[in-house]
């Protein structure tokens, strides 16, 4: 006879870490929203501002690097302005895209913004620029914004990290 | 591994062994190892892929458009001049424009805020010039906590200024 330690089948109950695993799964799949498509594809600077992004009522002004000038609203007012041009889609001056709308020109930009505040004054504006627009189209847009009396706005930016 | 069991493998007892004499009582054992892993998967992914934070926002006020001019001393005044290159011409008042590197300012700001508590900062950022770098700035001089600011164009004399610091 082997005088040999009896192996003891260890049998570990991992039920109760599937049980809370499950949860946890379920917890996250549930409140996790995926970013939405931006009309932009852009880097937003960074900042130790502590002031969070309203949730709703918010209009946002986007500028790409190329200058290129996107206005994302709450999808209600949305709606109204794309019905408006839906009669004269020449006039409209913006281009609709599956996540906002792209502006033809600055001209454009006034007009709309306008527009937008008539339909929800409301709507809070915020202007979200990537790290290298150029100064000179973020000044624009400012003055812009300025002419059409928003003379309240906001930066977008990012947590500084580290 | 964790595993489920069904009926006891060996010992049949109470009254469905009596009823199915015949039929063997199979032990099923589920291995639930593979639904772990991939449930451990799912769960890290979820995990990392969710963000809590909002983003952030800094908040301008512009004046309406009717120029108002407003009087301020001289020596209260300190024009920041961003130039394309990322450099900052910074003075105070009408002095010669100095340069400085962004790395520079924050403890120029708190130096200058300490030696003239009222300050007004006057920014200008050259038309070619990153948005990046006004951002940056502007957050410079909230954390530095001077709370009168405003941005300016960067127009021609401004261009002249520079150059003539750049010669000097």
């Amino acid at each position: 006879m082997h005088r040999k330690k009896g192996r003891v089948s260890v049998h570990i109950d991992m039920t109760p870490m599937v049980d809370v695993i499950m949860l946890l799964l379920t917890f996250f799949m549930m409140t996790t929203q995926f970013r939405p498509p931006e009309a932009a594809d852009l880097d937003i600077p960074t900042s130790n501002s502590e002031f969070k992004l309203p949730e709703g009522d918010v209009m946002t002004v986007m500028v790409d690097k190329d200058g290129k000038i996107y206005l994302k609203t709450d999808d209600r007012t949305r709606m109204l302005l794309t019905r408006a041009a839906a009669d004269d889609a020449e006039k409209a001056g913006f281009r609709q895209l599956e996540e906002g709308l792209e502006m033809r020109d600055q001209n454009n930009l006034a007009d709309i913004l306008i527009r937008a505040r008539v339909q929800n004054p409301k709507l809070r504006t915020v202007v979200k620029g990537d790290k290298n627009t150029p100064y000179g189209k973020f000044q624009d847009v400012m003055d812009t914004l300025q002419k059409v009396k928003i003379t309240r706005f906001a930066l977008v930016t990012e947590m500084e990290r580290g | 591994m964790a595993g489920v069991d069904l009926g006891g493998g060996g010992k049949s007892h109470g009254k469905g062994a009596k009823k199915h004499k015949n039929k063997k009582r199979i032990s099923v054992r589920i291995d639930m190892t593979p639904m772990v892993d991939v449930i451990m998967l799912l769960l890290t992914f979820f995990m990392l892929t969710t963000v809590f934070s909002t983003p952030q926002t800094m908040e301008i006020n512009v004046p309406p458009e009717n120029d108002t001019k407003v009087e301020v001393a001289e020596t209260k005044l300190l024009t920041l001049r961003v130039v394309p290159d990322g450099d900052i011409y910074y003075n105070i008042g009408v002095n010669t424009p100095a340069k400085m590197t962004f790395g520079e300012l924050q403890g120029f700001l708190v130096q200058t805020l300490a030696a003239e508590p009222g300050i007004i900062c006057l920014l200008k950022v050259h038309r070619d010039g990153k948005y990046e770098m006004m951002v940056n700035i502007m957050d410079e001089i909230n954390i530095a906590g001077i709370t009168r600011f405003s941005l300016a164009p960067f127009n021609d004399a401004d261009e002249r200024v520079v150059q003539k610091a750049k010669g000097a």
